[in-house]
């Protein structure tokens, strides 16, 4: 497979499948740490030219906060976990115990907060995928921006990625059980090189 | 009774590689700059300006080459050319760029270049080959950017998640 454009609807099938165990672990985990329900929808693969990636996820004009790590071991990639500016806020007064609508400022405490949720989701995400597949998956440390949503996504394939014209990634949205609808985006991008072994880990041609 | 306000300048919206160009009456925009460049030329004389938004630094980059807007390379003539149709004269024109931001810089392999900085480095020297001056810059830093380029004077006012309005 040369070509993002080529995966056929069986191999898309398989890569939903393997996300929804991944994203599945991940809701668990940030359900326990906000002592919330969470839902998750049935996973997407996108698959744009690079001109069109700052419209792939919601309005580009929108500010996010986006922790974004390396996956590293057997298969190669990124996982992005982004929240519109006003979810990071309320996840943060979630995670340090406050009182809703309390968070201010993206200061020190609520930027390791946030991390800190990135580590623990790419982590239960890479670890499902790991028990799934046979693999060895390593995250690596994470890294946050606050920032408008079309700079986020186009430098996280322009700088990390290795695709330049066609790119894709594996998106799952997930729901945080609340009034104010609460949502975010966990996105898995593997290089396409790890797109073929994941293929070969679960026998799908 | 108070007198009507100005008309708004019409805007121009440029994606990413993209570009536009006008004049005086309108205001090239574009917005969420992360490693990516805006290029902006203006002739003060003809009030005419151009803007691309580049995504790579070389063509040598991609399979896909077919859109001048994408590099820096070719977009800088395709601005020029553009410019002269609306009657601006290469000899007068004057640039200014702005983006190329660092990103999730932690994440980044020791040693290697930030594609924000290649592109801004690319852009330059697009510039150097077709002898248009520089006039100012914006670039660097960590945060993504968006521009709004006025072409009744030329000024370009940058903003930023957190920051107030950067003019240049």
């Amino acid at each position: 497979m040369e070509d993002v454009r080529d995966l056929k609807e069986l191999q898309i099938d398989a890569l939903r499948e393997v996300a929804n165990i991944g994203a599945g672990h991940a809701a668990t985990a940030l359900s326990q740490m906000t002592n919330r329900r969470i839902m998750i929808s049935v996973p997407r693969i996108n698959i744009a030219r690079l001109e069109e990636v700052p419209d792939l996820l919601g309005n580009p004009q929108d500010v996010v906060a986006a922790v974004l790590m390396h996956m590293l071991g057997d298969l190669t990639g990124r996982t992005l976990l982004l929240f519109p500016e006003r979810v990071g806020r309320r996840l943060c007064d979630m995670l340090l115990r406050r009182a809703p609508g309390s968070t201010g400022a993206f200061d020190a405490i609520e930027q390791s907060a946030l991390k800190e949720a990135g580590n623990i989701l790419s982590g239960a995400y890479m670890n499902a995928l790991s028990d799934f597949m046979g693999m060895l998956l390593l995250p690596s440390v994470p890294s946050l921006v606050v920032d408008l949503s079309a700079a986020v996504l186009t430098t996280t394939y322009l700088n990390f990625g290795h695709d330049r014209d066609f790119v894709f990634c594996v998106e799952t949205e997930f729901h945080i059980d609340s009034e104010e609808g609460l949502r975010g985006h966990f996105l898995l991008l593997p290089d396409l090189a790890s797109l073929r072994a994941i293929f070969d880990a679960i026998r799908v041609t | 009774m108070s007198p009507a306000p100005a008309p708004a300048a019409r805007e121009r919206i440029v994606k990413v590689a993209d570009w536009a160009a006008d004049r005086a009456d309108a205001v090239i925009v574009t917005l969420g700059l992360g490693s990516c460049v805006a290029i902006m030329l203006y002739d003060p004389a003809a009030r005419a300006g151009a803007m691309a938004h580049v995504l790579l630094p070389s063509k040598s980059l991609a399979h896909d080459a077919q859109n001048p807007a994408k590099f820096p390379e070719t977009a800088v003539p395709l601005l020029i050319e553009r410019l002269g149709a609306l009657g601006a004269d290469r000899r007068r024109l004057v640039a200014k760029l702005a983006g190329g931001a660092s990103m999730f810089a932690a994440l980044m392999t020791p040693g290697t270049l930030q594609m924000g900085e290649r592109n801004i480095v690319a852009a330059r020297n697009a510039l150097r080959v077709a002898s248009i001056p520089i006039q100012r810059e914006a670039v660097g830093g960590d945060q993504g950017r968006s521009v709004r380029f006025h072409l009744a004077d030329g000024r370009v006012e940058i903003r930023a998640v957190g920051r107030d309005v950067e003019v240049i």
